[in-house]
């Protein structure tokens, strides 16, 4: 009966960012949240885990005063109950200061067996939590991973590198990363949503953590932030006789020299 | 603080980041050691411009098992710098040594310089729809994708310190079993000069004869989106193009079937022509051509293919 921690981060939904075409600077202005992609992958999982095996599945996140939203999300997605972080830390965190935090409210608030994470968060792309996290854990890490099994307290994850897989059988705890081809995340039915609201949700407060400021303080500063611009032509062929269309795109390929 | 070190258990990628390394060398005023797990190399790095080999031997052949190691090593040479392959052993491997000697590091960067005293650095973010200029106090750890950088080429007669530091990676608990070795097929589509990108739109793995006819046509490599790979299993895996796959610089790029997700457009936008087929005139890979066809890639392929030969 495994007892399973999945780690999910709140981040700004990048379909929605635009560029300011003037000073390249981001307008997030129109941006909504989501549950950071492949950790919908970490929490599916935990799912199917304890949906053959028993057990529960608890999440956490650590983010900013906007991550209150994310609850009834992710509790819908089928967790029993999260914890949550928000403040405003969380503005400049790297992944330094986040695996701190999360590695200190984990050893708060509760001993699981397991502790799943994305492959990497949709908007910093870091790869780097769950690893750290491992390591301020003093337990193992199993990165990049598209199959799991439990057996006792063995767990048994095979990983991917490239074209490479290989096995890896570690005793728990340990903390693995995701890959988004280990499962297809379901759709929350209604009935599950309307469930979520009774799940209990818990505010954990940093101050609470007893983190020292040198913890807290992050590694990376970021300096800018600009968008990046593509210049295209943007020719665009539409006629309904696909023909004609094919025909003035070979005229153009052949007049950049391609054809 | 000293010394700048290289980690790769790729040693060709040691190689590319000695690259780097040597132009931090020059503005840090500092020497250039590469960590490494293979002993066979140890005169080729120090023929491409190391100062310092480090071989560590230890009895667990697994790389992720010596974070401890190179951990320990950085700490008693109190390095300034550590630039690590950006493989995806090679990122695990730094961000627990990161974690260890609770230091910043900085994923996949484009750029790595040495200002204000500091490592800056460039990296994308949101799946490489912007790019984030970053500061790093040092030390600093910074990992570099593969072939970022061509390999520091051998210079004849150079000398350099090469020493072996016997350490205990036998981590408790853990065992690797069934490793399989990475095979390559076909051609690397992040040298090709023409690429055709098939994604989602292709409803199942035989339609891709009529990609494969076209790229015969035109003399193209295949290339694919995440899902196509690593979902369906259609194409092998280092055939996926974006963030977390290859990098194509093309001269041409033809995309069927692919909406254009940013964190697939990043993987081609280098590419110097790039002409799009799609159903849905509103699919965001249209903005990033510059030649779009609005229409069904099962019709329009095969004209396509056709119209080429005929050529
Ligand atoms: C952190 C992160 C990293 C990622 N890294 C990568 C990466 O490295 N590479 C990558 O590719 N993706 C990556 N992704 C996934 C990416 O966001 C997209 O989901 C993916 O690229 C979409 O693949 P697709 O275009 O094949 O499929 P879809 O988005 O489903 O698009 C299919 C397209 O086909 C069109 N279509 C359907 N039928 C036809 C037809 N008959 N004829 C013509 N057109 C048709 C549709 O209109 C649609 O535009 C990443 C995602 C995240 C969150
Ligand atoms: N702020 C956060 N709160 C909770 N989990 C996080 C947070 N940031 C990252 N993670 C977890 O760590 C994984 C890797 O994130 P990253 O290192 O940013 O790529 C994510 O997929 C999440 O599972």
């Amino acid at each position: 009966m495994p007892r399973i921690l999945v780690c999910y981060k709140w981040v700004l939904d990048e379909q929605d960012i635009k560029i300011n075409p003037g000073d390249l600077s981001l307008d997030s202005s129109k941006a909504k949240y989501k549950i950071s992609d492949y950790d919908k992958n970490a929490i599916e999982e935990a799912m199917l885990l304890v949906e053959s095996k028993e057990g529960s599945v608890d999440a956490l996140t650590f983010g900013s005063d906007k991550v209150k939203q994310s609850l009834k999300d992710v509790l819908s997605r089928g967790p029993g109950k999260v914890d949550w972080i928000g403040d405003t830390a969380f503005e400049q965190a790297d992944a330094f200061v986040t695996a701190n935090v999360l590695a200190a409210a984990i050893r708060k608030n509760g001993s699981y067996d397991l502790i799943l994470c994305g492959e990497g968060s949709s908007d910093s792309y870091s790869q780097q939590v769950a690893p750290r996290l491992a390591a301020i854990l003093s337990i193992p890490a199993i990165t990049f991973v598209q199959k799991i099994s439990i057996d006792g307290s063995r767990i048994i994850a095979t990983r991917k590198l490239g074209d490479c897989t290989e096995v890896v059988e570690v005793a728990g705890p340990a903390v693995l990363s995701v890959l988004p081809e280990i499962n297809k995340p379901r759709i929350p039915s209604l009935k599950q949503v309307m469930a979520a609201a009774k799940k209990p949700s818990q505010e954990v407060k940093l101050a609470d953590l007893q983190l020292g400021a040198e913890e807290l303080q992050p590694k990376t500063i970021t300096l800018s932030v600009k968008g990046y611009v593509m210049n295209r032509k943007n020719i665009l062929y539409k006629e309904a006789n696909q023909a004609d269309n094919v025909a003035k795109l070979v005229a153009s390929l052949a007049q950049e020299g391609m054809c | 603080m000293s010394g700048i070190w290289i980690y790769s258990e790729d040693s060709m990628i040691a190689k590319e980041l000695l690259t780097v390394g040597l132009a931090l060398k020059v503005s840090m005023g500092k020497s250039v050691g590469v960590i490494t797990l293979a002993s066979e190399e140890q005169d080729a790095f120090i023929a491409a411009g190391a100062d310092k080999v480090c071989i560590l031997k230890g009895q667990n052949p697994w790389p992720e098992s010596y974070a401890g190691a190179v951990a320990d090593f950085l700490s008693k040479e109190q390095a300034s710098v550590l630039l690590v392959g950006g493989t995806l052993r090679g990122k695990d491997l730094a961000a627990k040594v990161a974690a260890i000697l609770k230091t910043g590091l900085v994923t996949d960067a484009l750029t790595v310089g040495y200002v204000n005293n500091g490592i800056e650095t460039t990296r994308l973010i949101y799946g490489g729809l912007a790019i984030r200029t970053e500061a790093v106090s040092l030390p600093a750890f910074v990992t570099v994708p593969p072939r970022t950088y061509t390999e520091a080429p051998a210079m004849a007669g150079r000398q350099g310190e090469i020493f072996t530091v016997e350490v205990d990676n036998t981590a408790s608990g853990v065992s690797v079993s069934n490793v399989c070795p990475i095979i390559r097929e076909g051609a690397d589509i992040s040298t090709a000069s023409r690429v055709i990108g098939v994604g989602r739109g292709f409803s199942k793995k035989e339609d891709l004869a009529m990609a494969e006819k076209l790229a015969q046509a035109i003399g193209a490599e295949i290339g694919c989106t995440r899902g196509i790979a690593e979902d369906s299993h259609w194409l092998p895996s280092e055939r996926y193009i974006g963030i977390s796959g290859q990098k194509v610089k093309a001269e041409l790029y033809l995309a069927a079937g692919i909406s254009g997700q940013v964190q697939h457009v990043v993987g081609v936008r280098d590419s110097k022509i790039i002409v799009a087929i799609d159903t849905n005139e509103k699919a965001p890979i249209f903005a990033a051509a510059d030649y779009g066809i609005v229409g069904d890639l099962y019709e329009v392929l095969p004209l396509l293919a056709e119209a080429i030969e005929k050529k």
